[in-house]
């Protein structure tokens, strides 16, 4: 008896490190394509068909998998681990000579896997898989500590449902895998099945299902919320540095993960950091000029210019779209060769910027075959497009675009308001003035991008289309607009004093008197 | 030799304070005289006067008896009461044998489930007990405003940036005054009940927070739009489970976060109110958060609790450095510039003065020192001055600070240096009321370039702004 036993937790103990070491692989394998979704930028997406081809990528099947083994490790696992002999699938028959099914484990396994497959489909497939970024970012373990309480809360709420599906769903089908299996093992059945209602209550295998599948919801839960405080830590980036990644090479990797980070630590710094804000303020050492703050300044409005003229297609999506763009340099939309600052405000690195020179290379228009052919064929594609089946499935969804375009949006409010501030501090601690001759263009650049905002909001000159019904949509879209207006008031309020003396287009003097009054909404 | 006795006499039996202008200090007589005869500062501002038939009624538990019972149907009964007063209300209104004539079955059923909700409420007041005040005592027992339930003004803030006044009166309701239009705009709406604090957004025009019982209210006023009565779709509740009542709100200076906190909750939560998520900085021992104040700067927030810890929270790292008062919880806190804070502890004359100074080493020290004794005297007229500390304010450019006091009807003010790390407090001057008239609460403005400008709301429901005048060439 004694060495029966002992063999027995020998071999428990083996499976349990097995299966601990296979979760451990799993988990692995499952944090490193979670990390993925961040590294890319996100997928556009704005007819029904493309999003139904994009579920069927090659990560989301390979997740599916991952996952669905997870879950039958941890169901495994944990069942050893209690020391009932679900964790095998076969045991001796009492009644025969041979070896008989037992129908609770397979029910458990099969279990475990559908969980993983649940938690796959409602948190990767029918969820946003957006990163949010704490407002503020506490020390790690004291996050965790915070998160306990909701993650176990959550994880024994949330696996009610996943098992009253896979209850009912084995209630349907049950015996084809049961069947399935004990052909293939060569098993009899003894106990009654188990996809009789009395039988499934009787055996009361659905409490440990419950059970075990909130364990695997609450590790999974977990695991998804270590990362997500790991990754959305804030990060040092350097202003001058020749081997690291530096603030402004971060910031220019836009719409992605680094891009995030940069313009968050733009914020923090221009908020609380005076070591690195005078580093911006110098001017380099040999030529003396402004270069960090040159280059951290093309990326801010670079970011902040790309998004207003996202913004603006969207708007005049109903008028005919202006083809020609020009490139908005710094410097070229103001003339500054002839308003020179006067008075209080120093002016000492101050360099007139030689204007772009515009090659309006006009298309000459071709009159040939191919260009016919490929008009008609336009048309044509047009013309089927507007038949019912083919719109509903290729036609482009309402506010997919304008919602796209918002889900970005964070890192453009860092970035407004991290210029804004940083002007706001160059008024007291830039010696050279180097901040204050881009003065102009950081104001015309944030009320450009308020008016495009402003344009949203008006009821009636948004196309239909565009109209967002989302709540996370909605509420992205005023926290952006708050940021821009608060960015403006920083700057205006600031520079209250000198506001006249800055060279300003007419039209931005004029947008910027409510914020000089206080009469902004 | 107390310091009151070296401020300048009171004003005669007739007269009152107007204001001090360059060191002189203005009284006229009461009920004649005008501030304009001494100053043109405050002309424009808002005249604000709460009586009694500006308020609009309100059913509270005081005067629902006066209403004449209508003979409604039984499930009509219950679910009006379910409406306005809650699911137990509604139990009981079931389980009354007197109103339920009609199903004497779902009398008894609504009986044993009211039972088992008294158990289950037992229960949680047995470990939690502090949550037994209901939510406008814990708000009455923490507010800094005297007699907060019964008064007419509750609380007011001034805008950061515009002569802009933000009042809420003893019916809920939130007044907004502006300098320049004469209407007066009311905020209102049915989750808005026992107003503890108002806070206006900084480096905005329209954002105002509310602190009321069940959270946090973000009001965005249109400063351009002429409406009265603003619709409540202009309303953000922001609420979380087990913060409630709040007690205060506080916005960072920078214009981003708010911090709201409950006196019944050891969590205080910082907003990000345009996605309305709320993080919570949990910190057990103390129990409940009364209040926050963030210095000037944003690099620093004083938190006082229900107990004698207060912290003070280094927003980098946000992580707090933990102090004790001495005998009683922080009543009044207020930051000035170069992150100097004064407190006071609850029933106890004495203002301390927090200071930080850094080292050449790099470290910082921070050290609590008793910088002003207000011990209770008598003056030569009589009136008692002094005692323990109910509020105190200090003005944005930190030279004058305001104080009230528990036993006394008197507002002192006080000129305050800070030269060479050295606070120096010397007396200035007293505000009286007309007649019989006791300060609740009041407030510096926030944007007046003349000197200081102290707003204060009498118990008469009168709102006084007493500016206190210096040129520099003076």
């Amino acid at each position: 008896m004694d060495v029966t036993c002992d063999i027995f937790s020998k071999r428990l103990i083996i499976s349990v490190l097995w299966n601990i070491g296979l979760q451990a692989v799993i988990a692995v394998m499952l944090a490193y394509i979670y990390g993925c979704y961040y590294v890319k930028p996100l997928p556009k997406y704005f007819t029904r068909f493309s999003m139904f081809l994009s579920l069927f990528c090659t990560q989301n099947i390979i997740f599916s998998i991952l996952y669905a083994l997870s879950g039958y490790f941890t169901m495994s696992l944990y069942s050893s681990l209690a020391k009932s002999n679900f964790n095998t699938l076969k045991k001796i028959c009492e009644n025969y000579d041979g070896q008989c099914l037992l129908e609770q484990s397979l029910f458990l396994q099969m279990g475990g896997m559908w969980m993983g497959l649940y938690y796959f489909l409602n948190a990767h497939i029918f969820s946003p898989t957006t990163l949010t970024f704490p407002h503020i970012y506490q020390d790690k373990f004291q996050q965790i500590k915070l998160a306990i309480h909701s993650i176990l809360s959550c994880g024994f709420k949330n696996s009610i449902i996943p098992v009253v599906y896979y209850c009912i769903f084995y209630y349907f089908w049950g015996h084809k895998p049961r069947n399935v299996v004990s052909d293939v093992y060569g098993l009899y059945l003894e106990d009654k099945p188990l996809d009789n209602i009395l039988n499934l209550f009787g055996s009361g295998i659905w409490i440990g299902l419950w059970f075990y599948t909130s364990l695997f919801l609450i590790s999974v839960y977990a695991m998804r919320t270590v990362f997500n405080i790991v990754l959305t830590e804030p990060m040092k980036f350097p202003i001058e540095s020749s081997k690291k990644l530096t603030l402004h090479k971060a910031i220019a990797q836009k719409s992605q993960f680094n891009g995030y980070l940069g313009t968050q630590d733009l914020k923090i710094m221009s908020l609380t950091d005076t070591v690195r804000r005078k580093e911006i303020f110098t001017l380099s050492q040999p030529g003396g000029h402004p270069r960090n703050w040159n280059n951290l300044l093309q990326e801010c409005l670079k970011i902040v210019n790309d998004f207003s003229k996202e913004l603006d297609s969207i708007n005049g999506d109903m008028k005919p779209v202006e083809i020609e763009m020009l490139p908005k340099r710094p410097g070229s939309s103001i003339t500054p060769k002839s308003t020179l600052y006067t008075g209080n405000l120093r002016n000492m690195a101050y360099s007139p910027q030689l204007h772009e020179l515009k090659e309006h290379n006009k298309n000459k228009s071709e009159d040939t075959l191919l260009s016919a052919i490929k008009e008609e064929f336009n048309i044509l594609v047009q013309r089927i497009r507007q038949k019912p089946g083919i719109s509903y499935l290729f036609g482009e969804l309402t506010d997919t675009r304008l919602k796209f375009l918002l889900m970005q949006a964070q890192p453009v409010m860092w970035t407004c308001e991290g210029l804004a501030f940083i002007a706001a501090a160059s008024l007291k601690e830039d010696k050279y003035g180097v901040v204050q001759t881009d003065l102009p263009i950081v104001i015309s650049t944030l009320i450009n991008l308020k008016q495009n905002l402003d344009k949203l909001t008006k009821p009636g000159l948004v196309p239909r289309k565009h109209i967002l019904n989302d709540s996370f949509a909605l509420k992205m879209k005023s926290a952006l607009l708050s940021s821009v207006k608060l960015s403006i008031y920083k700057i205006v309020i600031t520079f209250s004093k000198y506001i006249h003396e800055i060279p300003l287009d007419p039209d931005v003097q004029i947008a910027i008197q409510p914020f000089l009054i206080c009469k902004e909404a | 030799m107390s310091i009151f006795h070296s401020f300048p006499n009171l004003p005669g039996p007739e007269e009152t304070a107007f204001c001090k202008l360059n060191e002189v200090y203005c009284c006229g007589n009461a009920r004649y005289g005008n501030i304009s005869t001494f100053s043109n500062a405050t002309k424009k501002h808002p005249i604000i006067n709460v009586t009694r038939d500006l308020h609009h009624h309100r059913t509270s538990d005081e005067n629902i008896s006066m209403y004449i019972d209508v003979e409604d149907n039984l499930l009509k009964k219950i679910t009006s009461v379910w409406y306005k007063q809650g699911f137990l209300e509604a139990l009981s209104v079931a389980a009354d044998p007197s109103v339920n004539r009609e199903s004497p079955t779902l009398a008894v059923t609504a009986s044993y489930i009211l039972k088992v909700a008294n158990i289950l409420t037992a229960f949680r007041y047995f470990l939690q007990p502090h949550l037994k005040d209901i939510g406008p005592k814990i708000v009455a027992n923490y507010s800094r405003t005297r007699n907060w339930g019964q008064v007419p003004v509750k609380c007011l803030a001034w805008h950061p940036h515009t002569t802009k006044i933000a009042v809420a009166t003893v019916d809920d309701n939130v007044r907004v005054y502006c300098s320049e239009v004469t209407f007066v705009s009311t905020l209102k709406c049915k989750a808005q009940g026992h107003v503890s604090s108002l806070n206006w957004r900084p480096l905005s025009a329209s954002e105002l927070a509310v602190g009321c019982e069940q959270g946090v209210i973000v009001w965005t006023v249109d400063p351009n739009l002429m409406f009265t009565k603003p619709s409540s779709s202009n309303a953000v509740l922001l609420k979380k489970n087990g913060h409630s009542p709040v007690t205060d709100v506080s916005w960072s200076p920078n214009g981003d976060l708010l911090i709201s906190c409950s006196g019944a909750d050891t969590s205080m939560l910082v907003w990000d109110t345009a996605m309305e998520t709320a993080i919570p900085l949990r910190r057990v021992a103390g129990g409940g958060n009364v209040f926050a104040r963030w210095s000037f700067d944003a690099s620093k927030i004083f938190t006082a609790t229900s107990s004698i810890i207060f912290r003070i929270w280094d927003t980098k790292t946000w992580t707090p450095e933990r102090w004790c008062a001495r005998g009683h919880r922080v009543v009044a806190a207020c930051w000035g510039p170069d992150n100097i804070l004064l407190f006071a502890a609850k029933g106890e004359p004495m203002v301390y003065a927090l200071t930080t100074t850094s080292l050449l080493s790099g470290s910082q020290t921070t050290k609590a020192t008793p910088a002003l004794d207000v011990t209770k005297v008598e003056l030569s007229s009589g009136e008692p001055v002094g005692g323990p500390i109910l509020d105190m304010c200090w003005d944005p450019t930190g030279r004058y600070m305001a104080m009230l006091f528990e036993e006394s009807h008197l507002v002192a003010v006080f000129c305050t240096t800070y030269i060479m790390m050295q606070l120096k407090i010397d007396p200035c001057c007293f505000v009286t009321g007309v007649e019989d008239e006791i300060p609740c609460t009041m407030a510096f403005q926030q944007n007046f370039n003349d000197g200081a400008c102290l707003t204060i709301a009498w118990s008469s429901g009168r709102v006084q702004h007493f500016p206190i005048i210096y040129s520099e060439s003076y």
